[in-house]
């Protein structure tokens, strides 16, 4: 690769799902890219907490745990957005993800407290 | 349209693009080029007062590596294909994850999102473009690192690259989010990878840490423009201080904001108060506790009275000034001090700090703001008049009480025209503020949507003939913006982007630089 500046990143650890690259003095070295995503989500509870979580346990968004939602929906809702509602892009929450995170949803329990569960 | 794609590159043809793509799939593998209207739905959907169709990309390319950007900006090159890129593609009300021009393709970083470097002694980061507050805030707390964020409001879901290159602000005393900022590295037009500042120089272990480099000063160039692709990105990070104090402030009378702001200026000069300021209007505030539709109906504008009774229901006043102190105790009992001795001459102010206001939805969620936690609360805001449509008017306003009444005053009297609300707030700098106002309207009402188009229009035209910039502006106004500022800042603009790129396939229309 060429570089006009070249500071190197030469040493990349994977911490708990990220990468982290300590950065070295090798003159002329390209960075070392590594490859792949650094970021993955664990399962559909991850995605909820957050992201959904922020709005919609904050009374921003409605409550969309406990309600039996069709996880086929909530795809939908996912990449399309609704009104004030962001669409989320497969870069973002990957395919994967949505389909842990429709079904995470879908399957949540009301409690008696008023909240829900999984 | 009929054809294998959704949209076109304008001047490209189907074949020719047809064929870009499948050198973008040789790069990226066929996964990561996305170009059927299901694939591309999320990029499409804006808040924006035009048809969808003006902004549809033509496909999105899922970039994890620089490598991989110096290959597609070669095809781009070759192809006359242009580029919108995007880091975690949420400037909403900016024009989120579209890009400025049909058929345009999106350049999506956020898979690009490496924590590549968190320096807890000398207190910054190094970044991937797609890596979110929400992340860094996360890596942060798991290593137990006393340093604190500064988010703008949607900070779980955005990120630092992409807020601080639109020169976005936050709350804390790190607020300025640009000001923070220290070091890129860059691909040009050319395929190079540039570093800025000591970035450049072989061996160096500076870079995060000196801004300024040697000759010209080039990292103001890649904010706000399209001359290069950002793929690291260093900056400062605010140490925890020991304690903390956020407040309120409340005013009743909206003509108090020229005491208010005549108080808070030397207060935010001498840096007594810190950080980024916000004085709130009521309307900012109110989505978080109240809604519309208990206080008006029908269309217009929400009236004076109505405004008056929400004041009340939900102890707000008409401006409220969310601050804080940051020190140690101390420092904050001696500041405390200066800040209640200041706002208490006049008998106007209700001073109201966690004690008082620690229950309230608005005050929990400004605290948490000034402190860089994760909160969406002000996407409350949304809900205020339904229907999804959303655009930041932000001009610049002196930190000068005379100013920000008569900015207020303009402002709400033509939103007021063309049936909309003032929900309004202005951030405060050291001696600027960023006058921000969410004009809310229903997007789902067509006749709504051209008001809101005429009204927004309007804003730039009046506010600009007062001599009044807006410092940032969704993709449906960059040209009119631009324009505002004149014909010999926008021929340097252009000037640098035919040097830099020449085939101008970087962002065409960004901040009207083509």
């Amino acid at each position: 690769m060429k570089t006009i500046g070249h500071n190197a990143v030469v040493a990349c650890i994977v911490t708990a799902g990220v990468v982290i690259g300590s950065y070295a003095a090798t003159a002329g070295a390209a960075p070392n890219e590594g490859s792949g995503s650094g970021f993955v989500w664990k399962d559909g509870a991850e995605v909820y907490s957050k992201v959904c979580a922020y709005c919609h346990e904050a009374k921003v968004g409605p409550t969309i745990r406990g309600r039996r939602l069709d996880p086929l929906y909530i795809r939908y809702m996912v990449r399309n957005g609704n009104r004030a509602m962001p669409a989320f892009r497969a870069a973002e929450i990957d395919e994967e993800a949505l389909t842990k995170v429709a079904e995470y949803v879908s399957k949540s329990e009301i409690d008696r407290s008023g909240g829900a569960t999984q | 349209m009929a054809g294998k794609f959704i949209a076109l590159p304008k001047g490209v043809s189907e074949e020719s693009f047809a064929a870009a793509v499948a050198e973008f799939r040789r790069v990226l593998g066929q996964d990561a080029v996305l170009v059927t209207a299901e694939q591309l739905a999320p990029y499409i959907k804006t808040m924006m007062p035009v048809p969808d169709a003006d902004h549809t990309p033509s496909a999105a390319l899922l970039a994890t590596t620089v490598e991989q950007i110096q290959q597609i900006v070669g095809i781009c090159n070759q192809y006359k294909v242009p580029i919108w890129t995007i880091s975690t593609g949420r400037n909403f009300g900016y024009g989120s994850a579209a890009p400025a021009e049909r058929g345009q393709v999106v350049l999506d970083l956020k898979r690009m999102n490496r924590i590549l470097e968190v320096d807890p002694d000398l207190c910054f980061a190094l970044v991937e473009p797609g890596v979110t507050y929400k992340q860094l805030y996360d890596y942060i707390q798991d290593h137990r690192y006393p340093l604190w964020l500064s988010c703008p409001a949607p900070s779980a879901i955005a990120g630092p690259t992409g807020n601080t290159l639109d020169r976005g602000v936050g709350y804390t005393p790190y607020g300025e989010h640009f000001l923070f900022a220290c070091g890129m590295e860059v691909v040009l037009a050319t395929g190079e990878v540039l570093r800025t500042g000591m970035g450049s120089l072989p061996n160096s272990n500076t870079w995060q840490v000196f801004k300024w480099g040697y000759g010209p000063y080039l990292d103001g160039i890649f904010t706000q423009s399209n001359y290069g692709i950002v793929t690291k990105f260093g900056f400062w990070l605010m140490p925890a201080p020991p304690a903390f104090k956020p407040f309120v402030i409340q005013y009743e009378n909206e003509d108090d904001i020229v005491e208010i702001v005549e108080t808070i200026r030397p207060l935010r000069i001498s840096g007594v108060i810190p950080n980024a300021v916000v004085i709130a209007h009521a309307l900012y505030e109110a989505p978080t506790k109240a809604k519309r539709s208990d206080y008006m109906t029908g269309p217009g504008a929400i009236a004076d009275e109505a405004v008056r009774q929400i004041m009340k229901d939900h102890k707000l006043g008409a401006w409220n000034v969310y601050a804080a102190l940051y020190g140690t105790q101390e420092q904050i009992d001696v500041n405390w001090k200066i800040v209640t001795t200041a706002f208490s001459r006049s008998g106007k102010a209700k001073i109201l700090t966690e004690q008082e206001a620690g229950d309230d939805p608005a005050f929990q969620y400004r605290a948490a703001l000034m402190r860089g936690d994760m909160t969406l609360k002000e996407f409350s805001l949304y809900n205020w008049r339904g229907g999804g449509g959303s655009m930041w008017f932000a001009p610049v306003s002196q930190a000068r009480g005379s100013e920000t009444l008569k900015q207020m005053a303009m402002t709400k009297r033509i939103l007021g025209k063309y049936g909309l609300d003032y929900a309004g707030e202005f951030i405060v700098g050291m001696r600027d503020m960023h006058h921000i106002v969410d004009v809310l309207y229903d997007r789902t009402d067509p006749a709504v949507v051209k008001a809101a188009y005429q009204c927004f229009d309007e804003l730039l035209t009046e506010f600009s003939a007062e001599g009044y910039g807006t410092y940032r502006v969704n993709t449906a106004f960059m040209d009119k913006v631009a324009h505002t500022y004149g014909p010999v800042q926008r021929q340097v603009h252009k000037t640098l982007k035919k040097a830099l790129d020449p085939n101008g396939i970087l962002a065409p229309g960004k901040s009207g630089i083509r």
